[in-house]
């Protein structure tokens, strides 16, 4: 019965190292005739093809057995899985909730918005499927070249969040601010067109357009939507109330604060395009962009006086940040 | 709630995993091809899987811990392996390994069944 089993061990052959198929192929016909001897020894008679094939089936599928000679039991190893599902939580989350975020502004002002609802949702799933491959196939990679992970090793508890200043941001609150900075910049940057054009009287309808009052800020509001984004990334790694990060947001709010100050002054913030026929609401619009830009800075005057009260109260209490946790 | 015989057969193979590397290091101080050592350990029970051995012996083998030779014997072609000078090196240590585990183990259990 010498066929059945040199079929089984070129199928074990096809899924070997070439270069030490030979050899391990030469070793496992030894292994398997010595048991089919021995078989055959104790009925006193050739085996036939059934009990050769429970040998064999006993001896292992071949792909099983090809892998074990392989060296590579996981594609994701124990010692990197915890941070491939941490990674997998972020940044699926982050993509999912980016998409999802543009395509409902989208479907806001769109003529068919189940449509578009449905659309968006779709593209939400194709990204994140794509950002769940992409992670997956760097994992892979860590793993099969065995690239010295050490984050679990250089970890200090000392370094944990502390949460007497204030509780440290829950993850889904950092991804989801996140995902509004990228929003907004992919946005200035006019990488991505949101609508503007909004149904008015009937058929009629209007378009808005940021004023000219906007121009000088461009850099300036790019520049803190930047720094507004890094902040919440390093919200992500590193979730606790800092002295940097306290320091950081004090300087983003009175920023806003100035440009706030300064857009009112140069108003009227929006321009109206208006159909031939549909009655000119500029006054009215440009009121409401004022109470929002108003608004806005009143959260941030709020977000200011928070963050120095509490920069005040560490002094107190002496909480350290990251950067100051104790050696050792 | 009874348990359920997969979770004690995952338990039990994750037991013997370790020992098996001990077992079979501890039988090639003599030499010996595959089908022996595997009867070998059989007879003194610990039974191993041919599909799991042969890829122990040749990672053993790669790490140093054993030498081979393809040598005839009963009118076929065998590969005898046979324990090396760091493999009896590391045999010694995982020994010591293993009954100080044993002693603390055996010490535990007792404590448990008064």
């Amino acid at each position: 019965m010498t066929d059945l089993m040199e079929r089984y061990l070129a199928a074990v052959k096809r899924r070997l190292p070439e270069e030490q198929a030979k050899d391990i192929i030469a070793e496992l016909r030894e292994a398997i005739g010595s048991k089919i001897e021995a078989k055959e020894k104790a009925l006193g008679r050739a085996a036939n093809a059934g009990e050769v094939a429970a040998i064999l089936k006993e001896f292992g599928h071949p792909v099983v057995v090809a892998s074990r000679y392989s060296g590579q039991d996981y594609l994701i190893g124990p010692n990197l899985y915890p941070w491939f599902w941490d990674a997998q939580r972020t940044g699926v989350g982050l993509v999912f909730a980016i998409v999802v975020a543009i395509a409902a502004v989208r479907a806001f002002a769109s003529e068919r918005p189940i449509q578009a609802v449905l659309q968006g949702i779709a593209g939400a799933i194709e990204a994140a499927i794509w950002m769940f491959g992409v992670i997956t196939v760097i994992f892979i990679v860590l793993e099969r070249t065995k690239t010295d992970v050490r984050i679990a090793q250089g970890w200090n508890p000392k370094t944990l969040p502390h949460g007497n200043i204030r509780a440290p941001k829950p993850l889904f609150d950092s991804v989801f601010a996140l995902a509004f900075d990228a929003i907004l910049i992919l946005w200035w940057t006019k990488v991505v067109r949101l609508p503007n054009e909004f149904p008015w009287q009937g058929n009629r309808g209007l378009e808005l357009h940021l004023s000219d009052a906007w121009a000088p800020f461009h850099t300036p509001i790019l520049v803190l939507a930047l720094v507004v984004a890094a902040v919440h990334v390093a919200d992500i790694v590193y979730p606790a109330w800092s002295r940097l990060r306290s320091l950081v947001s004090i300087v983003g709010h009175f920023w806003g604060i100035a440009v706030a100050g300064m857009l009112y002054r140069a108003r009227p913030l929006v321009d109206v395009i208006v159909s031939p026929g549909a009655e000119d609401r500029t006054r009215e619009l440009n009121a409401i962009f004022e109470i929002g830009l108003g608004l806005a800075a009143l959260g941030w005057a709020i977000g200011l006086g928070v963050e120095v009260w509490r920069l005040l109260r560490s002094l107190q209490v002496g909480v350290p940040g990251p950067q100051a946790a104790p050696k050792g | 709630m009874p348990i359920s015989p997969d979770i004690i057969e995952s338990l039990r193979l994750e037991l013997r995993r370790g020992t098996l590397i001990l077992a079979v290091l501890a039988a090639l101080r003599t030499e010996k091809y595959g089908y022996t050592l595997r009867s070998d350990l059989a007879e003194q029970g610990v039974e191993i899987d041919e599909g799991a051995l042969y890829p122990m012996l040749r990672r053993l083998e790669t790490q140093g811990l054993l030498t081979s030779e393809w040598r005839e014997d009963a009118k076929r072609q065998k590969r005898f392996y046979r324990l090396s000078d760091d493999g009896a090196a590391a045999l010694s240590q995982l020994t010591e390994e293993w009954r100080a585990m044993n002693r603390a183990l055996e010490a535990i259990l007792k404590e448990g069944m008064q």
